[in-house]
């Protein structure tokens, strides 16, 4: 209760409610733009974010998150292209209704169904979040390495095809945390003789580059053209008895949405595909999913609009980013000297009220907003792509040295953009190597610290209890995937070759 | 043979461990320091960089040699990569173009000709519309950063103050 008081108190300050609509709008505008991710229309924000309050910047980065969720269904109902890869599962019947001539009916369950699993996850945002975070305050320098540990391990597993491929990436962000001042004597490392690097690298730079920089490098090499949008429709919203249809899949959605969002390294995506092929599974009308179902709109949109808010939790509560978005977002944090995990509610709790507060702003606007940017969002899908390269580019550029008015900076975001486009090339993930970055000084510096304080004794981390139980469970997802390869290669007759080409 | 693209980034992978698990084990080392010291972590990441990229590369080996004996025929992983690569790379020259010319033509001027650039490197017929929005573009994201943000951009040789 107290918590809700807070947040409802919060919105007082008009440039949280602000933040929120501006996010909103840009949200949907970067989801809409098929190509443009929801991190990486965040991560062309996280420059700005340098000069405004902390609140306010949160809420800006967050409030884009939810937008894009829905921003991306808009292309993928009105030229069969999703915007975001969690609007890939609204393109199967979204695409169907729009043929039939029902663009505005679908585009209207797309939003309305967005507003409600925004809702139902921010609610399960603020139950979760603070009760999670007061647990993790038990926790001393071993349990907080092995938070790492399992961070990395469940993200490195998770993400991509292989478990080999996302430890490697994870490893590789951990060996980029290490460049620079050494978190417990004070040394150099890695820095040859350069005064710029002696700071480290901040994750924003790395982020920006992973996401934008190397988007743009394989926009440049494809050269693909985009459909354009023949159509000017209208936003209808559902009647009585349309939203009484759609309330089990948007349950199912949402309540998919939820449990995804918390769950590391699973995202929009995982859940959206998820929730079209439950609400299939309990309909009454499944026959006609794939034929211009309004349900096989509602349910995945549901849920990765839950999904924009539930994703949170593991963020706030342990500071550990469970996607793209996330980790955009705890860039955010850190630009402001916060971070996210257990001490959070204690030492920035205004923050959190706020972020909650204009997280309910950004939902309830979104309907509104949702409306009133489809003919912006139209005309966008519709301008040529080498302009709207050539802005991004120019975006990044600029927002980038506007940091710390530094080159440097934009030579480490190009050489992250050169490096994520190899990774996409070769197809290595890149939430490994953000959270590898973002993790490193934590792992380190507890690493150290405990041995420290055991007289370098590596039984501390089996005789701490929470420790023992996260490295224990890191353990589980480890040798659990391998297992799982090994079962894999040992019963399949023959792998799919590879053909995918993602660079 | 061919190499796949997970053996190329599994022996990438393997390199990239070595060379820094060189510079790791060239830390210095102080009387100061804790037991495990600076370079402790850092040479146990080179070294799982190392069987990680090994690993990936074994995986590899493993699955071309299976696709083999089931009769499956390698599909061509590289076709057009080089071109895709050359095309990238252009972009990248337009970057690096634009660090070396900032400090000199100032921030107004610059971005404007990246704008251009980019524009019509990736495909916008060239006519005076590019220059036109280069230049509106430039004047509006000036107006953003230094005006709103109060950003302080380069101002260049050409124009200073």
């Amino acid at each position: 209760m107290e918590t809700i008081l807070l947040s409802l108190q919060s919105l007082g300050d008009m440039s949280i409610i602000l933040a929120a609509i501006i996010g909103v709008a840009w949200g949907i505008m970067g989801g809409a733009m098929p190509g443009i991710s929801p991190s990486i229309t965040m991560a062309l924000l996280l420059p700005f974010t340098y000069t405004m309050e902390p609140s306010a910047a949160i809420v800006l980065l967050a409030s884009t998150y939810v937008g894009a969720e829905y921003g991306g269904s808009v292309p993928a109902i009105l030229i069969r292209t999703p915007g975001t890869n969690a609007a890939a599962a609204t393109v199967i019947d979204g695409y169907e209704m729009n043929k039939q001539g029902k663009a505005g009916e679908a585009l209207g369950i797309s939003l309305y169904s967005g507003v409600l699993g925004s809702l139902f996850g921010l609610v399960m945002l603020v139950l979760l979040s603070k009760p999670l975070a007061e647990v993790a305050l038990a926790f001393t320098p071993p349990a907080y390495f092995a938070l790492g540990v399992l961070g990395l391990s469940v993200i490195a597993t998770l993400s991509g095809d292989s478990i080999f491929k996302g430890m490697a990436a994870a490893t590789l962000g951990l060996m980029v945390a290490t460049i620079g001042t050494d978190p417990v004597t004070g040394g150099n490392r890695f820095t040859f003789g350069s005064s710029d690097l002696l700071s480290g690298i901040e994750p924003v730079m790395v982020m920006v580059g992973l996401f934008a920089m190397s988007e743009l490098l394989v926009q440049a090499a494809d050269r693909t053209k985009g459909d354009r949008v023949t159509s000017r429709p209208r936003i209808s919203f559902p009647n009585f008895a349309m939203a009484k249809r759609l309330f089990v899949p948007q349950t199912i959605g949402a309540s998919i949405g939820t449990f995804e969002g918390c769950m590391p390294g699973a995202g929009g995506t995982i859940a959206s595909f998820m929730a079209y092929n439950e609400a299939r599974r309990w309909s009454p009308n499944r026959d006609q999913f794939g034929k211009g179902a309004p349900e096989g709109i509602a349910a995945p949109e549901a849920a990765n609009n839950a999904v924009a808010e539930t994703a949170l939790v593991p963020l706030l509560s342990f500071g550990i980013p469970g996607s793209n978005s996330t980790a955009i977002l705890l860039g955010g944090f850190l630009i402001h000297g916060i971070v996210p995990g257990p001490m959070l509610f204690e030492r920035s709790g205004d923050v959190v009220y706020g972020l909650y507060g204009g997280l309910l702003v950004a939902a309830v606007s979104l309907l509104f907003i949702g409306m009133a940017m489809l003919p912006i969002c139209i005309w966008m899908v519709n301008r040529p792509r080498p302009w709207l390269s050539a802005f991004i580019f120019a975006l990044i550029m600029s927002g980038i040295y506007s940091i710390h008015n530094s080159l440097f900076d934009l030579s480490i975001m190009m050489a992250a953009g050169v490096i994520g486009f190899l990774m996409r090339m070769l197809k290595f993930p890149f939430l490994p190597a953000v959270l590898g970055l973002v993790l490193g000084y934590l792992v380190e510096s507890n690493f150290r610290r405990s041995l420290v304080l055991s007289g370098d004794d590596y039984s501390i981390f089996l005789t701490d209890k929470v420790s023992l139980g996260l490295l224990v469970l890191a353990a589980v997802f480890i040798f659990g995937s391998l297992g799982k390869r090994l079962v894999d290669l040992l019963r399949r007759p023959a792998p799919a070759p590879h053909t995918g080409d993602s660079a | 043979m061919q190499m796949s693209r997970d053996l190329v980034g599994g022996l990438g992978t393997s390199i990239i461990g070595a060379v820094y698990y060189y510079y790791a084990s060239q830390l210095r080392v102080s009387a100061l320091d804790d037991s495990f010291g600076p370079s402790g972590l850092p040479k146990t990441y080179g070294v799982i960089m190392i069987v990680l990229g090994l690993a990936i590369a074994a995986d590899s080996l493993l699955r071309a040699r299976r696709d083999r004996a089931a009769g499956l025929a390698a599909q061509p992983q590289w076709a057009g990569q080089g071109q895709k690569m050359l095309r990238a790379a252009g972009l990248l020259c337009i970057g690096i173009a634009y660090l070396l010319l900032v400090n000199w033509a100032g921030y107004a001027i610059s971005i404007a000709l990246l704008l251009m650039a980019t524009a019509l490197y990736r495909g916008a017929p060239p006519s005076w519309r590019v220059i036109a929005v280069s230049v509106g573009g430039a004047a509006a994201l000036w107006g953003i950063f230094v005006l709103l943000l109060g950003v302080s951009m380069p101002s260049g040789l050409l124009l200073p103050g």
